[in-house]
């Protein structure tokens, strides 16, 4: 299936403008230097950014909206997401362990999954904050993609990875003319991915692998956290912009409708019980909940990471709290 | 979940009785639209339409699946809107969800219950199962506290249950009135006054945090293996189904490994009571 077909960039974008038509297309955008999804339409398709690190939006948002009435079977639109990176499409292990169990899948996440094509890209460059690598995830796809998609030069690279994928490429290969992909090209991605790899390598080489972050969490207590915390203001940021995160709570609406909220345990009152009982009610152990969950039992429950290194809460943090030096802090402390 | 079923949809109910239990307890009986059965020890999410849901474990017979009754204390905000409820309106149901009692593996086995104010809810539902197969169990011992004897519900039961082969009712009451000439003490103080084989009995507990938390360090005290200790972990369920994330506890979800879980599934858990 890997075939490969390559098109010029012009001929890519007349390819997409006519792809409007059947599908709600969205792509990174760059918005007052933040790169974030943007629907696509014939003005803005010239200004997609490829190949690019993480969009400030993850793209659980996409399955899980912030906000949704999950009591009515609404037809979803079909939707071509485009240059996902590879930590977002690694959250989606977790994501669908939680939601798509096969005893008891949530309906409304799995329609928006069937009814969407993943095209994922390689990064190209990377941000500070990128840490990919160090929880044993490569800065391009490996899983989860109908479709990789990369721009080499001005030419755009596309593979298809599923039946769904190949599908939308020869839809696009009936639209548009194209060829073969050369060995040389073949080559120039590799070598950018190598490229990243090593960037992100070098500049994350102090921290702890996933496993060992795990530990050090599990067995340090006290302190360290309260801490951090000292600087946390329960925004739930952190929470929001994290590819994993995905608590939500339902509100009811008359008529017996449900509305289900993205929802964080850095919130005060989440888990509190009707006469009161709050065992999250001190900061710092809503601080530190967030890090068992990530690092100690996601893990261990669904067999897929919590945290994919993608270090937007880093960014978004008002406190300016950088989980990573927190990390490195527990290492001097604790010994495993 | 195929077929169109949307576990977000709640099965409409009516409700066609109330019960005074206690000053701030009432049991709701529910009709529901169509058949409902449960087993002992699982929980439903009940919706107040518009208002609000929240988890209770029914307190009927799980040998009855054309009514349901939900005891329920008044404790914040869903509670208390149920309680100006006056019959006749129509509720919804969500479930059953989560993991109930296992009474198969009670067989032969004295059964000790040790309840707590509202916690009796569940027992009470419990204690229907033991009764329909009395047979198979060795003994039924049921030790319940109140914080005094107004407080205590479900009071006719406690004479039937003693009049029932091989089942004994044991009351306390924190604080005595003028009505009570029975013990006086924190429920815990009532295991001192009952007969066991430790070696072949279980417990089962369910009542406040702080009274599950005593009782199983009671109950250890006393030499019970942690694997035969019963409790029913309270925690804010939403959505039910493990999905929402609201009820973990370390690795599990309350609203599917529990709520009833063994001591010795949760004791290495943070923030357990």
């Amino acid at each position: 299936m890997n075939t490969g077909h390559l098109l010029s960039r012009e001929r890519w974008e007349e390819a997409v403008e006519g792809l409007i038509r059947d599908y709600k297309i969205y792509a990174p955008v760059n918005l007052w230097g933040h790169m974030d999804y943007e629907r696509i339409n014939p003005e803005n398709v010239k200004q997609i950014v490829y190949n690019f690190p993480r969009p400030i939006t993850p793209l659980k948002t996409f399955f899980l909206p912030v906000k949704q009435n999950v009591s009515q079977s609404t037809v979803n639109e079909k939707m071509v997401i485009l240059g996902v990176p590879s930590c977002d499409l690694q959250a989606l292990h977790l994501l669908d362990a939680i939601y798509l169990d096969e005893k008891l899948p949530d309906t409304v996440y799995k329609k928006r999954r069937e009814n969407t094509i993943l095209i994922g890209s390689d990064c190209h460059q990377t941000l500070d904050s990128c840490h990919c690598t160090t929880y044993g995830i490569n800065p391009y796809p490996e899983s989860n993609i109908d479709i990789l998609l990369n721009l080499i030069g001005d030419k755009i690279i596309l593979e298809a990875h599923t039946e769904k994928g190949q599908d939308l490429v020869n839809n696009i290969l009936s639209l548009v003319k194209s060829s073969a992909v050369e060995e040389n090209t073949r080559q120039e991605i590799l070598a950018a991915r190598e490229k990243t790899k090593a960037e992100l390598f070098n500049r994350n080489k102090n921290l702890p692998d996933y496993m060992t972050t795990g530990k050090l969490i599990r067995e340090t207590n006290g302190t360290i956290w309260k801490k951090y915390a000292e600087d946390c203001v329960s925004c739930g940021a952190c929470a929001a912009s994290c590819p994993t995160c995905s608590c939500f709570l339902l509100i009811d609406r008359p008529g017996f409708e449900k509305i289900r909220n993205l929802d964080t345990c850095q919130y005060p009152g989440f888990e509190r019980v009707a006469a009161g009982e709050d065992p999250l009610k001190p900061l710092s152990q809503r601080f530190k909940n967030r890090y068992m969950c990530k690092y100690v039992w996601k893990p261990v429950r669904y067999d897929a990471v919590a945290c994919t290194g993608c270090g937007r809460c880093i960014d978004a943090c008002i406190g300016r709290i950088n989980k990573n030096e927190l990390i490195v802090e527990l290492m001097d402390k604790v010994t495993v | 979940m195929n077929n169109g079923f949307n576990p977000y949809d709640p099965v409409r109910a009516r409700l066609i009785d109330i019960i005074d239990e206690s000053p701030n307890i009432k049991t709701f009986r529910l009709e529901p639209e169509r058949e409902f059965s449960f087993k002992t020890g699982e929980f439903i999410q009940l919706t107040l339409d518009g208002i609000g849901e929240s988890p209770f474990t029914p307190s009927s017979s799980p040998y009855v699946n054309d009514r349901l009754d939900v005891t329920i204390m008044k404790a914040g905000y869903v509670t208390e809107k149920i309680h100006q409820l006056k019959g006749g309106e129509i509720l919804g149901i969500r479930g059953p969800f989560g993991r109930g009692y296992p009474v198969e593996k009670f067989y032969g086995k004295e059964v000790i219950i040790l309840g707590g104010g509202c916690g009796l809810a569940p027992i009470r539902s419990l204690l229907f199962e033991l009764l329909e197969q009395k047979e198979k169990y060795k003994k039924v011992t049921l030790c319940y506290g109140s914080k005094t004897p107004t407080d205590c519900i479900y009071k006719p039961m406690f004479c039937d249950l003693n009049k029932v082969e091989n089942f004994q009712c044991y009351r306390s009451v924190d604080v005595a009135d003028d009505t009570w000439d029975g013990h006086v003490g924190v429920v815990t103080t009532l295991l001192d006054q009952i007969n066991f084989r430790l070696e072949n009995a279980v417990v089962v507990v369910c009542g406040p945090p702080v009274m599950m938390k005593f009782g199983t360090l009671k109950l250890l005290q006393i030499g019970f293996d942690p694997k035969d200790i019963y409790l029913s972990m309270e925690k804010n369920m939403s959505c039910g189904y493990g999905k929402c994330g609201h009820c973990m506890l370390g690795d599990t979800l309350v609203c599917k490994d529990g709520p009833v879980y063994t001591y010795d599934e949760v004791k290495n858990y943070d923030h357990i009571w």
